[in-house]
């Protein structure tokens, strides 16, 4: 079963996107058949469709929290987000609503997720470029999430043996 | 797709018939994903479970457990076909890279054309499933019945949409289409016409501005034939056409008004009733499309040559009416943006809604229960998406209802 790097963003929308572009590097450096990425632009509902069918699955996504350093990385869980925006969106339900209705639909849902979300510093202004001081972080977060996952060296078997 | 259709314009330039079927193939998925999701996720847990009902059983979790975790299933392997076949299309599904001036950036492939005919047969499975369960749960139960046909989500008010050379519906292109209170044609015209009829107001509390019909005028927020307010989205479409040009949508068209007894219908909450009447007409539509020869025909794009100055796309999205204005300079660099949205066009009739809801629920200092989810009703049945209309991003829904007395003292403050 493999693992599903998820990386979600509006890749033109400044730090916004910044999940796509970590996670888009650290498919660059794993090299394993057991390990996939995914880029994606959207949320709620259609979450389920893309993280069926693996194992684990590792969301990278940019986050803003008052007060904190842009680039600094934090480590969430799917109960983290019960209250984000996306909950009180006209349009979708949030990622743990879906996941509690693909588990109640049978669907093969993964065992574990884990979400870093990255702190962006400005995610309203349209740019496809992040704002520098997290432009300069990406090559260093995607190092600290492989180190995480034990990937820093190239993947030889799945991730759950690894 | 409304920028694809503007920036075509601007470089003043046709698209081969192929690019055109397969962007309205594009848009058919588009919708029935965008519908499905409103109808069950949004809109069924008001109907389907209940607007009085515990807000923790009111969402799609609680709709699952009234209509079947099947019909759940259902709902989510239907909208991974409609994204699927977007991206097959789009290149991506929720931000398409596909069009190009002058058409779309490939052609369909005959594998690719059976994979979606073989997808599309699901759609109308569960479009028929869709307008069913209206029909068994919400037309078969009276209190519901009566809160569509009531008064307290009603307007009376014009309605735009887009209509064929016969006044038939098309979501991708054709006139733009006004009709009165009483459902005669008020106006018809193209897209790049657009500035002669809509005038937009702007108010000084609101990022939003209110589009209004100029040959009416902006009367405030008011209804009837004297006030230019207007109305966009899936009730409006059927409200401005004649007719649904695919059979099964037709009957559910027709059923649908019989029922109303009134077209144009007045009834807000009609518009989701209306939406699955489309969700059946973009599966048909799509079916069409799909085994139409033409629609994997190589050649889809006309390369553009003229020097490209200015241009209007305009388009039915999924939430109304769309229009994207360009100018640009001599080498196609933009220089002024007009977009009036869905939402934007909705703007003033949802401050109506969302009025008379909360008037007709606030009686005598008596609050009814379940308000918040009665006001919210009226606004979802547009299923607006404010962060589209006002420009900023984060379209966040912090619901509060302040109550003032007659001195406007504060009273009582109820939120989310």
């Amino acid at each position: 079963m493999k693992t599903l790097i998820l990386g979600l963003g509006n890749p033109i929308l400044r730090d916004d996107g910044v999940g796509i572009k970590v996670a888009r590097e650290i498919g660059r450096r794993v090299d394993s058949p057991w390990v996939e990425v995914i880029e994606a632009c959207t949320g709620g509902l259609d979450l389920l469709e893309l993280i069926r069918g693996y194992a684990r699955v590792v969301i990278v996504d940019s986050i803003q929290i008052r007060g904190r350093r842009p680039g600094e990385i934090f480590l969430l869980h799917l109960n983290d987000l019960k209250t984000t925006i996306r909950l009180s969106s006209p349009h979708d339900v949030n990622l743990a609503t879906a996941m509690e209705l693909g588990r109640k639909l049978g669907l093969p849902l993964p065992q574990e997720i884990k979400i870093y979300a990255i702190q962006g510093e400005d995610v309203f202004t349209f740019d496809e470029e992040c704002s520098p001081a997290v432009e300069k972080a990406i090559s260093q977060i995607a190092e600290e999430i492989m180190q995480e996952e034990g990937w820093s060296k190239k993947l030889e078997r799945p991730i759950a043996q690894a | 797709m409304a920028s694809g259709k503007a920036v075509d314009a601007v470089y003043h330039v046709e698209i081969p018939k192929a690019a055109r079927k397969l962007r309205e193939l594009f848009y058919c998925a588009h919708y029935i994903h965008s519908h499905l999701a409103h109808f069950y996720a949004l809109a069924g847990p008001d109907f389907v479970v209940g607007p009085d009902a515990d807000p923790a059983k009111r969402n799609i979790l609680g709709v699952i457990e009234k209509v079947g975790l099947e019909i759940g299933g259902a709902v989510i392997k239907n909208r991974a076909y409609a994204q699927k076949i977007q991206e097959m299309i789009g290149g991506k599904a929720t931000h398409p890279v596909c069009n190009l001036p002058g058409g779309v950036s490939k052609p369909l492939t005959e594998e690719e054309r059976k994979k979606i005919e073989e997808m599309g047969k699901s759609f109308i499975e569960i479009s028929k499933f869709s307008l069913k369960l209206f029909d068994d749960l919400i037309l078969g139960n009276k209190t519901y019945k009566e809160l569509i046909t009531g008064n307290t989500y009603r307007h009376e008010t014009y309605y735009m949409g887009t209509v064929d050379e016969h006044n038939n519906l098309n979501l991708y292109d054709g006139y733009v289409r006004v009709v009165n209170q009483r459902g005669e044609e008020f106006a018809k015209f193209k897209a790049q016409d657009y500035l002669s009829h809509i005038g937009e107001h702007v108010e000084p509390w609101s990022y939003l501005k209110f589009p209004y019909l100029k040959k009416v005028g902006w009367k405030g927020l008011t209804d009837g034939p004297e006030s230019g307010i207007y109305r966009v989205n899936s009730l409006a479409r059927l409200n401005t056409t004649d007719g649904l040009p695919t059979p099964l949508a037709q009957e559910a068209y027709k059923k649908m008004y019989e029922v109303l007894g009134e077209k144009p219908s007045h009834a807000t909450l009609a518009f989701h009733w209306a939406r699955i009447v489309e969700l059946m007409y973009a599966s048909e539509r799509l079916m069409e499309l799909i085994g139409d020869p033409e629609i994997t025909n190589k050649e889809v794009r006309t390369i553009p040559t003229a020097t490209p100055t200015e241009g209007v796309g305009c388009v039915e999205a999924p939430r109304g009416t769309l229009f994207h204005h360009y100018l640009t300079d001599e080498e196609g660099m933009v220089t002024k943006v007009n977009l009036i949205v869905a939402t934007g066009h909705n703007n003033g009739p949802i401050c109506m809604s969302v009025k008379k809801a909360a008037q007709s629920l606030i009686k005598k200092f008596q609050v009814k229960e379940g308000l918040l989810n009665m006001v919210e009703m009226a606004f979802r049945a547009y299923d607006p998406c404010f962060a589209c209309a006002t420009h900023t991003l984060p379209g966040q829904m912090p619901l509060e209802v302040r109550i003032y007395d007659s001195e406007k003292n504060l009273w009582q403050r109820l939120k989310r």
